[in-house]
């Protein structure tokens, strides 16, 4: 644990608070890593929680994800729907070796996720957003967050937030810098923060089911970060609500369900 | 008679050996101490490095709208020289206005994130609009640029030194051998003091009739640096030269030298001195040493000397000439040849025009200070050579500085009643500058006056805010609602009419400006006019507790009192609390933490500390929006409307803030990407006597002109869930036909008003609903 402390430190340079903050998250990942798996299903009876997406904001909150197509619930029965998820899986880019188990965590929802939005196209490239129509300041943006992504997927979270800050100097508009300004927070191990952020982000989308689901998506890592696991699967449920073919959830729900081992997105 | 002789022999030889021996104890004596200082400075820490502070960097893009004159001012600012022709060397520009062509050779620098080596861009500009960047080495575009930060002031103890270290072995020889030419030629044969020397400099001198040549050696010249002050007495002489001795005998002619060409003094640049041969090949020529060309390296030598008389920054003829006698030497002692000579002499120096450094923003380095003051003691900020960057814009800056001073000026000379005699209780302001995405402090001006008021008004002036707390009053209305459920859009009906407000046993009556009651009037309307009445019947509808944490939960940090009069702004913050609270609503409802220092650095380029953009989501976008859209109609038709007047005509919202007592004047106002406050009133609480209006706002509105001029115009966008009608403000509801004013008025969506106007009966047409 203090060797994990001190490499920490060291590949971090960050100031005492952050540190501090780091250890307490790293303890608190560690903490719940060693507690006994919990079941994904608590019961077959369906939980009276409400299927309200979970967050941060205040009241009034005006949900911008428009709402998936109402479809009925076919009868419960384990096999039948696995095979139905199987037939998904295969339709998203990337199978998972698991068959990745219903997202039934709130059944009170009476809504399945496979069966109400097939995987999205994925919308993930920004420079494909720059249009001849596009303002300047938008598409040096755009730049900005494509360059930020490309060294946060380098494994330098500290540049790419430095160059991710730019962006919404430039153009703060722009939901996706603050996607992935997030998400660099989230890489370094600041998962308050990259809520804060992902609650920025979300506010700017408008209409990206896409980019929503992302943005529940890396909620849900944050709040398993930070040990919140009841929160983190409702995140995980809401991206995938809106995007069955979200690997961020896909993955994550995967690996619910075997020991956990930290994430690698 | 031979007795008495020999008492005086021996009282006279008794004295002579006490004498003599208290001379040779008091003389070892001082002979160690002369070598302690000696040591002391050879192996001790030599050189402090005073820490500097660094202004943002300067991104720009294709695409990007600025006024050329802006980026060339930057770039001379930031020590890039122009040519004639395109740049061959880092540090150079070329501008043709007539084709829109500006090549740049960037410099090189070092990022917090990473090593930039600087190479050539060809930008090109079509009127204020960069169409395109280009990389001249390689031809390929690119899409956005980092212009470096610039160098604000050291944070230095008492004398600014601007040194670079360099060891003996990475001198080239030519330079080496130029300086001794020049100064010493004799410096590896003597022992510290040069007798063939101190002679013929004697003896021109007395020819001269005055101190034409100097005898001293390198060695005694070195001693001399050592010391700050610089006393031409004979005796600081004998002490030079008595300790020259010393360090000749205790360390080798390569140490000398090597600290000799690091410590000597070879310019000035404005406040920073530049000391060392390293600095100064690149403060002359922005060259490292070894691309020196001969002439260049004679030039060095030569200003050995006297190098503020001698720059070529004062007089080329006066370079030149000693550049020519240098390099004469340089020939007679056979350090060049012949060849070398003839090209050197025929070099022409590079005409250039010394970069005048202005005064270094004091209080926003104050408030540096103290925020680095947390983690760096003073000792490591002055000696040990940190970078520190920071959000300061330079150019906001200036133009702060600018529009505080003339501003105050102005008043007083529009208000007799504001000017004092001497120099005590003068009106006083304060100025802060927000990026409010960021929350990065842009430009602070806490005074009009650093050199006789350090006080910085900015953050520690504790104010009455006044009636620019009034929004946080109608926010509170739009996010609670008032008593029994009451709901609040900006198109409801308040009043404004004198009445009381029995609050803990107490009374309150506030009153209007002037005894003016406007009745039944729009929300909106009793913002726009700062109505205390109405203002105060809203918050008591509210809740004063509410309205108390609205302003906590935007950024207010300064506990306030939750008693009525907090309504009208009864309370004493700080214009930097003001900034952040009215920043939050400007990003769309997400708070941010003031950011000034953002990253400090040691000398190995190794991050110490970085401060990041901190973002909290505190309110939602729709209502930000809607308090955005009401403020905007302060500047519109408000009581700040007179700013449009003087050509203030981007999209911006704002709130002027008058106190009760006239001892405030507050002006807040934002667009999207840039929020200023400015403060007027006097340190004694005297009166001012003026409105916000009156006093603040005729500086913000000078400030934001030139702030923003030749930027685009960006306006506060609608979120989903936001409806904008048509409607009557006389009636608040749904504007018909016959509607003779008709305003347009955002609302949550399901808030809009679903009836027509029934002072005006008609059937409204198809309203336009823009989202």
């Amino acid at each position: 644990m203090t060797e994990l402390i001190a490499l920490t430190m060291k590949i971090f340079p960050i100031n005492l608070p952050e540190r501090m903050f780091l250890v307490l998250a790293l303890t608190a990942i560690v903490g719940a890593g060693s507690c006994a798996p919990r079941p994904l299903y608590r019961t077959p009876l369906p939980s009276t929680t409400a299927a309200s997406p979970s967050s941060s904001a205040s009241s009034p909150k005006i949900s911008p994800a428009p709402p998936p197509p109402p479809v009925q619930e076919p009868a419960r029965t384990p096999f039948p729907q696995e095979a139905k998820i199987r037939e998904q899986n295969l339709k998203t880019k990337d199978l998972t070796t698991s068959p990745a188990p219903k997202e039934t965590v709130k059944p009170s929802t009476g809504v399945t996720p496979e069966a109400n939005t097939a995987p999205l196209p994925d919308d993930g490239s920004l420079l494909a957003k720059i249009t001849p129509g596009t303002s300047p300041q938008r598409a040096a943006s755009l730049r900005l967050t494509e360059e930020g992504k490309k060294l946060l997927e380098a494994g330098d979270p500290a540049k790419a937030l430095s160059r991710l800050e730019k962006t919404i100097v430039i153009d703060s508009t722009n939901p996706y810098g603050y996607f992935y300004l997030a998400k660099s927070h989230y890489r370094l191990g600041r998962y308050k923060e990259s809520l804060s952020f992902l609650d920025v982000a979300e506010s700017r989308l408008s209409g990206e089911p896409f980019w929503l689901a992302e943005v529940y998506a890396l909620r849900g890592e944050n709040f398993r970060a930070l040990g919140m696991l009841d929160k983190a699967e409702a995140s995980y449920a809401q991206a995938l609500r809106l995007n069955s073919g979200n690997r961020t959830a896909t993955d994550a729900v995967a690996r619910l369900q075997e020991p956990s081992q930290p994430t690698s997105r | 008679m031979k007795r008495p002789k020999l008492r005086i022999f021996s009282i006279l030889f008794v004295s002579l050996l006490i004498v003599t021996s208290s001379g040779i104890v008091f003389g070892s004596w001082y002979l160690k101490r002369l070598e302690e200082t000696v040591t002391a400075k050879f192996e001790g820490p030599k050189w402090r490095f005073p820490s500097k502070i660094y202004s943002d960097s300067y991104l720009l893009y294709s695409g990007i709208n600025l006024r050329s004159d802006d980026l060339l001012e930057k770039l001379r600012r930031l020590g890039y020289h122009e040519t004639q022709s395109p740049p061959k060397a880092r540090g150079e520009y070329h501008f043709q206005p007539s084709r829109g062509l500006l090549d740049i050779y960037l410099n090189d620098f070092a990022y917090p994130t990473e090593q930039f080596k600087g190479f050539p861009v060809r930008v090109s500009l079509q009127g204020t609009v960069i169409t395109k960047i280009e990389n001249s080495a390689t031809g390929q575009e690119v899409f956005s640029l980092e212009l470096e930060p610039e160098l604000i002031t050291g944070l230095y103890d008492r004398v600014w030194k601007e040194r670079r270290v360099v060891p003996l072995s990475e001198v080239p020889p030519i330079v080496v051998k130029a300086i001794l030419a020049i100064e010493d030629e004799r410096f590896y044969n003597h022992h510290g003091i040069d007798p063939v020397s101190v002679m013929r400099a004697v003896w021109v001198n007395l020819r001269s009739g005055g101190v034409v040549q100097g005898g001293s050696t390198l060695t005694q010249q070195l001693m001399k640096n050592f010391f700050l002050s610089d006393e031409r007495k004979l005796s600081r002489k004998v002490k030079e030269g008595i300790m020259a001795l010393i360090a000749e005998r205790k360390y080798s002619k390569d140490e000398i030298l090597e600290n000799y060409l690091n410590e000597i003094y070879l310019g000035q640049k404005g406040s920073q001195g530049i000391f060392g041969i390293w600095e100064a090949s690149q403060f002359y020529f922005s060259k490292p040493l070894s691309d020196l060309t001969v002439g260049e390296v004679a030039l060095l030598a030569g200003l050995v000397r006297a190098p503020n008389k001698l720059s070529p920054y004062r007089s080329l003829e006066a370079a030149t000439k000693r550049r020519n006698v240098v390099l004469t030497k340089m020939l007679d002692d056979k350090v060049i040849t012949r060849k070398q000579y003839d090209l050197a002499v025929r070099e022409s120096l590079p005409h250039r025009e010394l970069i005048k450094v202005t005064n270094d923003a004091p209080y926003y380095v104050d408030y540096l200070r103290r925020e680095l003051a947390e983690n760096y003691s003073n000792e490591v900020l002055t000696a040990e050579g940190l970078r520190i960057f920071t959000s300061m814009d330079l150019q906001l800056q200036r133009i702060a500085e600018k529009s505080l001073v003339e501003g105050l000026k102005k008043l007083e000379a529009s208000y007799p009643a504001l000017r004092r005699q001497g120099e005590e209780d003068n009106l006083e302001g304060a100025i802060v500058v927000l990026r409010p995405q960021t929350g990065e402090i842009k430009a602070m001006v806490g005074g009009r006056s650093y050199q006789k008021s350090q006080f910085n008004r900015v953050f520690q002036a504790k104010r009455q805010p006044g009636s620019i707390f009034k929004p946080f009053v109608y926010l509170a209305a739009l996010m609670s609602g008032g008593e029994g459920g009451k709901k609040f859009t900006p198109a409801t009906m308040v009043e404004d009419s004198p009445f009381r407000w029995s609050y803990d046993g107490q009374e309150w009556e506030p009153g209007n400006y002037n005894d003016e009651y406007f009745g039944t009037v729009t929300f909106r309307r009793a913002l726009e006019k700062s109505l205390n009445s109405a203002t105060a019947r809203i918050a008591r509808d509210v809740g004063i507790k509410r309205v108390r944490d609205v302003a906590h939960r935007l950024g207010i940090q300064s506990s306030l009192p939750a008693v009525p009069s907090l309504a009208l702004g009864a309370a004493e913050v700080t214009p930097l609390e003001v900034a952040v609270a009215f920043s939050t609503l400007a990003n769309n409802g997400v708070r941010t933490r003031p950011l000034a220092v953002k990253q400090v650095m040691n000398p190995d380029s190794r991050v110490l500390e970085k401060r990041d953009v901190r973002v909290e989501k505190v309110l939602t976008p729709q209502l930000a929006f809607i308090m955005n859209y009401l403020l905007k109609g302060v500047l519109d038709r408000g009581t700040a409307d007179v700013a449009r007047r003087w050509g203030f005509t981007r999209p911006a919202a704002g709130k002027t803030g008058t106190t009760n007592d006239y001892k405030d004047a507050w002006f807040v106002g934002y667009t999207p990407d840039l929020l200023a406050v400015v403060w007027v009133g006097f340190d004694n609480k005297a009166k001012l006597g003026l409105s916000g209006a009156q006093a603040a706002l005729p500086i913000w509105t000078e400030f934001m002109k030139r702030a923003t001029a030749s930027t685009p115009i960006t306006d506060f966008v609608p979120p989903p869930g936001v409806k904008i009608v048509e409607i009557d403000p006389l009636s608040g509801q749904l504007a018909t036909p016959n509607c003779s004013y008709v305003l347009r008025e955002a609302f949550l969506e399901g808030d809009e008003p679903t009836t027509t106007c029934p002072l005006h009966p008609g059937t409204p047409q198809q309203v336009s609903k823009l989202d």
